[in-house]
């Protein structure tokens, strides 16, 4: 009973935009899905919700094929943006919920109540231009999740919201957990994935390079990160000698070391013990999403590869 | 497919959306406005002639110097001059002023000031005894006035020679015999010239209203695809409408929009007619027949068949040129193919009215592109076997239907490809891999 993607690959011309892609997302959990652009996020969504189609592989939800699934199974906030910009909120996102089924009358009750969550109700009779980019965002969020869907698939939901908004959003994210939703999202920003997520894949072109809870993929390194502050030594050059230990950064409170797998962190407790060092502060921690996503995909590449690279013929 | 399955209630519901957003816009409030009042502003241009007619007014002094004439000269040249008014409180175009020979000084001081147009002087030439006219006047000499005036004269010029040859003016006036009748006895009257050039005219103007719904209604259609695309709404309504359901609301609505706006028009110009006559009255002072043709219903009938299956095939092809651009300028460039294809079924059939038996003609009026025009033409002028126009609506409809499953492919591969300009070629090659 979850949401199954089984050797799903998609080629578009020369570039292979997913390439045996299998997951499993738990029922009502929320799961995050990073990658550089063009990793095959938007791809793979896109094949979720039947939008294109898979060259091979199946996609079920709750055991069904998702070709066999009602539309209204599925929410979905695209990465592009875009409202009517004529219409007034109101209007357009009643119009939204009849596309999927609902009654007229349901449909403005319900819109008027998640204005009311988003603080905006105000804003039910403007014409959508005249919101700010912010706002247009929220309507489109509820255009989204107006139907009341099982599965919510949001493409980098929090760009280009300011803090106070994000946070807004993040509750709205927990309101629809709370009825039991199951949450799907791309991004790139790890402190909101790590602050969000339950499980979370990391694609690479194309591929899922590490899948799993939150807490399965910082451990699957089998490295160990200690934070280490003892009194009169912020250099604590001695640590290089510890065996298995490699520094990362040294601060000005702390200094950052990863410990290979294998070794214990406790060693390095005890060396500075064995030194006779006052212990300000020692902790172990599991290696950042961060650090695992650039140890495995490399540097945060902000370069455009959505687009399929034209072959120019001579 | 999943996506395919229904087409209402969601394609009601984006065509209601269309018509709208459509019906709402000032573009199209003001064009519907400037529409209407040039459609009825037209109706009353038999008005407006009869007006100017009615307001201009030649007035002419008559000097007679010749004696004997006919007692009722004065009568005959007044009804030469202003044919068809019995009434005497009618307006007449031209004004006579009869004078005697020894006013002639006096006259000729009027017309220098202006109270006459023209001055007429009546004599006998001495030799041949006939009427000598000699018409001073600054108005053009080769001007209607001046021929009116010229062929009045010369009625009079004979009916004075009669009159002399001892004609009374009571036998002069005497009735004659003319009885109409048909070839045989069999034989009914055929159509005459007049009649055949109104039903002429009349089909050019079905053929243009049916040209001109679809150049302008569905590139309306093309434009609201690409205005989506380009808004990015697009992405949302993807995942809540199916290709084929937005596809056909779009058609629906957008033309839904276009018959409101033909239909206020076509309000504008049965109201311009029904009103010709009290205005005419208001303005002329006199009665006239409405120029209200017969509206041939079997016409009419078929008019509105091939204009809404015509417009479903254009339309549909609009929608699916759209969906190939990113951007609202794009969309003329796109869509000329079609226009081209638009224009030569207009000209083509515009032509073949002049030779609408033509072999080359009649097949034509098959081909579903050229049907709405053609076979318009070929009912209009009623050279047509109801076989024919039912094969070639029968056609017609079945391409309406491969135009929906085409344009739904393109338009689903379309609206999710983003550049500059996408080939047809990428196209196909994307409809192979979504639905």
């Amino acid at each position: 009973m979850s949401l199954i993607l089984d050797s799903v690959s998609k080629r578009f011309g020369e570039v292979q935009a997913l390439g045996d892609v299998s997951l499993e997302i738990e029922p009502g959990r929320v799961f995050g899905f990073l990658g550089a652009n063009g990793a095959g996020k938007t791809t793979a969504m896109r094949i979720v919700l039947d939008i294109l189609r898979a060259d091979s592989g199946t996609i079920t939800w709750n055991g069904t094929l998702n070709t066999d699934l009602p539309r209204e199974t599925w929410g979905y906030l695209p990465e592009e943006r875009g409202l009517y910009a004529k219409m007034n909120v109101l209007e357009q996102l009643v119009f939204f919920a009849r596309l999927h089924g609902i009654k007229a009358k349901a449909a403005e009750r319900e819109t008027r109540e998640w204005l009311e969550r988003f603080r905006i109700p105000e804003y039910a009779d403007r014409r959508a231009e005249q919101l700010s980019k912010g706002n247009q965002q929220k309507i489109q969020f509820i255009a989204a999740i107006i139907h009341d869907p099982q599965v919510l698939l949001m493409d980098e939901p929090f760009t280009g919201l300011d803090p106070v908004n994000a946070a807004i959003l993040k509750e709205a994210f927990g309101e629809m957990k709370d009825r039991g939703k199951t949450l799907v999202f791309s991004t790139h920003q790890m402190e909101t994935v790590e602050e969000l997520c339950e499980s979370i894949a990391i694609l690479d072109r194309g591929r899922v390079v590490v899948s799993g809870s939150v807490r399965d993929v910082r451990r699957s390194t089998g490295r160990q990160m200690v934070r280490v502050a003892v009194e009169g030594d912020p250099e604590m050059a001695w640590l290089d000698g510890v065996d298995g230990v490699r520094v990362i950064r040294r601060g000005q409170d702390y200094v950052e070391a990863e410990v290979a797998p294998g070794h214990d962190p406790g060693a390095v407790l005890a060396t500075a013990l064995g030194r006779g060092c006052a212990i300000r502060q020692f902790e172990i921690a599991e290696p950042s999403l961060e650090q695992i996503f650039i140890e495995r995909v490399g540097q945060i590449d902000t370069t455009e590869r959505t687009l399929a690279p034209r072959t120019v013929t001579v | 497919m999943n996506g395919w399955r229904t087409l209402f209630p969601n394609a009601w519901y984006v065509a209601v959306r269309e018509y709208r957003g459509r019906v709402r816009s000032r573009s199209f409030l003001l064009g519907t406005i400037l529409l209407a009042v040039i459609a009825f502003a037209a109706t009353q241009l038999p008005v407006l002639i009869d007006f100017s007619m009615s307001t201009s007014q030649t007035r002419v002094a008559v000097v007679v110097e010749a004696s004997g004439m006919p007692s009722d000269s004065q009568a005959l040249l007044d009804s030469q001059l202003n044919p068809g008014s019995t009434d005497p409180a009618a307006h007449k175009g031209f004004v006579l002023t009869w004078l005697s020979a020894a006013d002639a000084a006096a006259a000729q001081k009027d017309l220098e000031s202006g109270k006459y147009e023209a001055l007429l002087i009546v004599a006998r030439d001495a030799a041949t005894a006939d009427l000598a006219f000699t018409l001073r006047t600054d108005i053009p000499q080769d001007g209607g006035a001046v021929k009116t005036i010229s062929g009045a004269l010369a009625t009079l010029e004979i009916e004075d020679r009669l009159f002399r040859a001892g004609t009374s003016t009571a036998a002069l006036r005497a009735p004659f015999s003319l009885t109409l009748t048909p070839v045989s006895a069999t034989s009914g009257a055929t159509n005459n010239l007049s009649h055949e050039v109104s039903t002429n005219l009349f089909s050019t103007g079905l053929i243009v209203l049916i040209f001109m719904a679809i150049v302008t209604y569905g590139a309306w259609v093309a434009t609201s695809v690409a205005e989506e695309k380009g808004s990015r709404v697009m992405e949302l309504m993807l995942n809540a409408t199916t290709p084929l359901q937005m596809l056909a609301g779009k058609v629906i609505g957008n033309g839904g929009a276009g018959l409101t706006q033909y239909g206020t028009i076509m309000a504008a110009v049965i109201g311009g007619l029904l009103a010709q006559a009290p205005i005419h009255k208001l303005v002329v002072g006199t009665e006239s027949a409405s120029q209200f043709g017969g509206l041939d219903p079997v016409v009419l009938g078929a008019f509105v068949v091939l204009f809404v299956l015509g417009f479903l095939l254009y339309s549909l092809l609009y929608a699916a040129l759209g969906s190939l651009v990113s951007r609202q300028e794009d969309v003329q460039s796109a869509t000329s193919p079609l226009m081209m294809l638009c224009f030569l079924g207009y000209f083509g059939s515009i032509f073949a009215l002049q030779a609408i038996d033509e072999v080359g003609v009649k097949i034509a009026s098959f081909i579903p592109f050229f049907s709405p025009y053609l076979m318009l033409a070929r009912v209009s002028s009623g050279h047509v076997e109801p076989w024919e126009f039912a094969l070639a609506v029968a056609l017609l409809a079945a391409s309406v239907v491969v135009a929906l499953f085409v344009a739904a492919r393109i338009y689903s591969a379309g609206v999710l490809l983003y550049g500059q300009r996408v080939s047809l070629r990428e196209v196909l090659r994307a409809t192979r891999v979504s639905r």
